[in-house]
């Protein structure tokens, strides 16, 4: 079969792909992966390419003009290679492979390393050095019970099991290494379970690591069982959203013959990378990473453990299942000791998973004797209302707006996302990004800032359209609808404007409706006053920046007293992480699980009323918001 | 006063046992609150809980049952002021009088118009529920006989409006019936209380007043009635549906039992127009049974059609007919556009395509009344659904071309619409804003 050649640039890097490929997967093979929401299907207009040298054969597309199109740009993924080709990927289409990396502190600081500090320090999978007594004639028990009573005389009140398979080299590794080894031990059902007998001590080195396992972002932590530090953390975009951006859609791809794999085989890789980088700049081998903890929604840990996600999205939406089983890392597939186990957060139910059950655990929501509040943003907004008595949960269907997602220019909140916006009266507008370069893009916290402003300014009214009388060179009339500009093609890193749209206004407004009627609602239920409310935990993928005030100012938060409010960044991440150092904490997510009532929005008759008073800037109900006038 | 969900859970034993079928102990209270449950379901609750939570976990309102059999009627029990608070249950029970003093010939005539009420709307049967039998001759033998006659010629459920002997002698002929006993005047309440009993009859009260209502309510029900209805006769229409709006509410709002109970309303007046009018305020305003005198199929079609409306569970979305609908002076060349047929979704595609003054089709598919992410979701709006619409719809014999438009939102159809349908797929707007834009753009 015919072969081209493919070269990418600025990577410099080529491949040789057969004659009827397209760009798309070319650029897959050779490791670049583009943005393409829409998973391929020429329809979101987010794989951009130059083709600078070659032929090639492509369908006109309505995400590229007529003059763009002459200057050789094109969607990759509709492109057919028909020759050896040059292709230019400009910046905003890529960010799927960049593995970023955060400080530690970035996640950890505050209300979660206080909490953390509850539990006792007893990692999930623990080593023991052991130095036995030899066997003698009245000394004969057999290796295993000799493990047993020696440990049994360092551990005391817990049964101590192992499994046949992990023991059967003992009488080998016991011998050569002079009756001096050193043993993991995991906490699994209520037991110490035997991983492994290793010869030797080596008991210092033993590492885990902690896994938030979102629908578009996959971050992990790696985590020293010894002295509790924690090494480092990466966040990756999660590859699976090469097939799809949202979870209906990959659920449907997991439908597909293969599907389930490749999906399963897309995260594993993100987090067999993400573990590779961490060791390598650690200096960790894998083989004494012991442990690994995961929190996810119930769509992310199916498609993990290659469970068939289909029933989710059908009505009455029903998992397959909410807890799993504690296994070996070898069965899940990700490269730690084969003999190290992993551990999953429990879930609720299909739409509260156990990424948020990992949030109560982090906050700390299930010990406090007041009415305290959780609200993760997320692709699906999660609210946990209750004290130590009593928890309700839902899920709101907030839309991926505050992720950056869906929106003419938004993005994560990743290096390159105006993260801060002011405007002033002449409507100049001041931007701060992320890692301070030009803007790409805009992420949650910054549409936050520019609609706070925006109202200010009254460049929009409260029902968001932008106002037609304003005579700025910023306000002006766009391929559909009006639009706001941001940052002019000059500012931005893009070589085109930044703007914001008045269907962009529409889809926040609606996003920020959801999570505000949801808390409303979630109150209701219960006959609770906003006000009963004694703290109010916002995590989610803001990036480590939110202006509660400016939340308030456009009705995503209800308007109390702001020193009730607290961000807490990754509160998944953090309660995974606690989960590993602790088993006491992996037992309290449980039972956290257990008392956690679900309520089901769509079948709350009110929520319907609630959210469609909502849909203004801050609210229809202007009382509500006595703080904003 | 009514407990919250809060209140009853902490008198359970919170163990989340999951015995009554809910996934913990809230969600139990929460439904126990909102009266969807019995107590009974709990196997552990303790007894001193059970005293406690007895009024909570009993309906503010009894349920009311006329008749027997596949024909019966059930009134009362609703849980709600409003209709969007969750909906209301039992749909008010419409009658006609028939007073004694008709002719023989009259009341065939008038039974026979009344069993002809039988309606279809939007794919429902609606009808007439109970004939009202009213004692206005003085003569006790001739109104056993009407009864008799209205029994032998109708299959509608009975009320019997007499004194205490007539009704008494009417109920030789009905009693199987199980119809509803209306006591005319409260100096005969205990007689009426006894026929009540011995035949397990529903039994109503009349009143002049609220205060009176009650008191007679609870003289019933201490004599052992179980099911009361209440009759009030006021002196304005005004007057009866405040009246009736503060029994609901005392009922509901404060859980004060004596007004705990369907009421029935007669209609005052003569006009056929102002009669209709007014009962349908009495079938918005909280009746449980309304009886009218006119029997014309104009008047009673539009007080039937309110009555499926306000007893129309307002959480279930609202839906167009799912068809093809021409917007503007097509041709055989208009373009084709398909979204759901969720009302709102439908208007407000229908009111920009309008709008934009390009002549289209739009096609409602069938996806159960929901939006279009909503149905896409659910797999109620997918490529093969799309696909098996425009092959058997009809459009392919209306328009020359092969080409559909689907709503951006749901783009990732397109690929798969185009391989099972054969038809050439556009991608539109995600939001219907872009619709007038997307039109033109097409040429």
């Amino acid at each position: 079969m015919q072969e081209f050649n493919v070269t990418f640039k600025p990577q410099g890097r080529s491949v040789r792909v057969a004659r009827g490929s397209d760009i798309l997967s070319a650029a897959i093979k050779c490791g670049i992966l583009l943005n393409a929401a829409c998973g391929g299907e020429g329809l979101c207009g987010k794989c951009r390419v130059v083709i600078e040298k070659g032929k090639f054969k492509a369908d006109s597309s309505r995400f590229i003009s007529e003059a763009e199109r002459e200057k050789g740009a094109a969607l990759a993924c509709q492109t057919i290679i028909e020759s050896d080709i040059e292709v230019l990927i400009p910046k905003e289409s890529i960010g799927l492979h960049e593995n970023l990396s955060h400080d530690a502190e970035e996640f950890t600081k505050g209300e979660t390393l206080k909490q953390e500090a509850i539990y006792k320090f007893s990692p999930l999978v623990r080593k023991v050095y052991l130095e036995l007594p030899k066997p003698t004639a009245d000394d004969n028990l057999s290796d295993l019970d000799r493990i047993v009573r020696d440990l049994e005389t360092k551990i005391e009140h817990i049964r101590i099991q192992a499994k046949l398979t992990s023991v059967t080299h003992l009488g080998d590794v016991l011998r050569e290494s002079d009756f001096k080894v050193t043993a993991s031990l995991a906490y699994i059902d209520g037991a110490l379970e035997i991983l492994a007998i290793e010869p030797g001590d080596t008991s210092k080195n033993n590492f885990g690591l902690a896994f938030d396992i979102g629908t578009t972002t996959v971050a992990g932590q790696l985590v020293d069982l010894n002295t509790k530090d924690i090494l480092g953390t990466r966040i990756a975009f999660n590859k699976q959203s090469a097939f799809g951006s949202d979870v209906i859609t990959r659920i449907i791809y997991a439908s597909e013959p293969g599907g389930l794999a490749q999906l399963c085989g897309a995260v594993l890789d993100n987090i067999n990378e993400m573990i590779d980088d961490l060791t390598c700049e650690h200096k960790v081998g894998l083989g004494d990473i012991s442990c690994i903890t995961f929190a996810g929604n119930m769509t992310m840990m199916h498609l993990l453990l290659k469970i068939d996600p289909s029933n989710i999205r059908k009505a009455p939406y029903v998992p397959t299942t909410t807890s799993f089983s504690s296994m070996h890392a070898s069965e899940v597939g990700v490269d730690i000791n084969p003999k190290g186990m992993a551990a999953f957060l429990p879930g609720v139910s299909t739409y509260v998973g156990g990424d948020i059950v990992a949030g109560v655990l982090a906050c700390g929501l299930a010990q406090q004797d007041d009415m305290t509040l959780l609200a993760d943003i997320g692709t699906n907004g999660e609210i946990v209302l209750g004290n130590k008595e009593w928890m309700i949960g839902a899920a709101a269907s907030a839309g991926p707006a505050f992720e950056g997602s869906g929106l003419s220019h938004g993005m994560k909140a990743v290096k390159g996302a105006a993260q801060k916006v002011d405007i002033d009266e002449a409507l100049n507008v001041k931007v701060g990004t992320i890692g301070g370069a030009k803007p790409k893009g805009i992420c949650g916290s910054g549409y936050i800032d520019l609609l706070c402003r925006m109202l200010k300014r009254k460049v929009i009214g409260k029902d968001g359209k932008i106002r037609r009388d304003i005579k700025s060179n910023r306000v002006r009339k766009g391929e559909t609808t009006y639009e706001f500009v941001v940052a002019f093609a000059s500012e931005t890193d893009i070589g085109r404007d930044i703007v914001i749209t008045e269907d962009d206004i529409e889809n926040l407004k609606r996003s920020k409706g959801a999570i505000y009627s949801a808390i409303i609602t979630l109150l209701n239920k219960v006959e609770k006053d906003i006000g009963e409310v004694r703290k109010i935990y916002i995590a989610g993928g803001f990036g480590n920046y939110l202006n509660i005030e400016n939340s308030v100012y456009i009705g995503l938060f209800p308007d109390i007293d702001r020193s009730v409010y607290q961000f807490i960044g990754n509160s998944s991440l953090a309660g995974a992480r606690m989960s590993l150092e602790s088993h006491e904490a992996f037992l309290r997510a449980h039972e956290i699980c257990k008392n956690i009532t679900y309520i089901d929005l769509s079948s709350e008759p009110n929520y319907m009323d609630e959210y469609v008073a909502s849909l203004f800037f801050p609210h229809t109900d202007i009382g509500r918001f006595p703080s904003i006038r | 006063m009514a407990l919250s969900g809060l209140d009853i859970y902490k008198q359970l034993p919170k163990t989340n046992c999951k015995e009554c079928g809910f996934a913990t102990c809230l969600a139990f209270a929460m439904a126990l609150a909102q009266k969807k449950v019995s107590l009974d379901k709990c196997p552990h609750v303790t007894a001193a809980a059970r005293l406690l939570l007895e009024s909570a976990s009993q309906p503010p309102m009894k349920l009311v049952t006329i008749g027997t059999g596949g024909s019966k009627i059930e009134i009362g029990n609703e849980t709600v002021m409003y209709r969007h608070e969750q909906k209301f249950f039992h749909p008010a029970a419409i009658g006609f009088l028939a007073e004694d003093t008709l002719s023989d010939d009259e009341l065939a005539k008038k039974v026979a118009e009344i069993d002809k009420l039988k309606f279809e709307r939007v794919g429902q049967q609606i009808g007439v529920d109970l004939i009202c039998v009213k004692a206005s001759s003085g003569n006790k033998d001739r109104f056993a006989a009407v009864v008799k006659k209205v029994v032998s010629q109708s299959g509608l459920n009975i009320a019997l409006f007499a004194d205490a002997a007539s009704t008494g002698e009417a109920l030789k002929v009905c009693k199987e019936k199980r119809p509803l006993i209306i006591c005319d005047e409260p100096s005969s309440i205990d007689d009426f209380i006894k026929l009540s009993k011995d035949n397990s009859l529903p039994l109503a009260v009349s009143a002049k007043s609220l205060d009176e209502a009650a008191q007679l309510t609870d003289r019933a029900k201490n004599a052992g009635v179980g099911e009361i209805v209440i009759n009030l006769e006021c002196r304005s229409i005004a007057k009866r549906i405040q009246d009736f709006t503060f029994a609901r509410r005392s009922a509901l709002r404060k859980n004060f039992r004596p007004l705990g109970y369907p009421v029935i309303a007669f209609t005052d007046s003569d006009d056929p127009d102002l009669e209709l009018a007014e009962a349908i305020s009495y079938v918005v305003k909280y009746a449980g049974i309304v009886i009218v005198k006119n029997t014309d199929k104009d008047y009673i079609f539009p007080l039937l059609v309110a009555r499926q409306d306000i007893y129309q569970d307002p959480q279930k979305p609202v839906q167009v007919e799912p068809k093809i609908y021409e917007i503007g002076k097509v041709s055989k060349s208009s373009p084709v556009l398909v979204t759901t047929n969720f009302s709102i979704t439908y208007f407000t595609v229908a009111g920009e395509v309008e709008a934009s003054k390009i002549p289209s089709y739009l096609i409602a598919c069938d996806a159960e009344g929901m939006s279009v992410l909503t149905a896409w979701a659910a797999e109620k709006f997918t490529a093969e659904k799309i696909a098996d619409t425009l092959k058997t719809g009809g459009i392919a014999d209306i328009v020359a071309h092969r080409k559909v438009v689907i709503p951006g939102y749901v783009s990732v159809l397109s690929g798969k619409l185009e391989e099972v349908s054969g038809w050439k797929v556009s991608v539109g707007p995600k939001e219907a804003s872009g619709i007038t834009n997307f039109l033109r753009s097409l040429k």
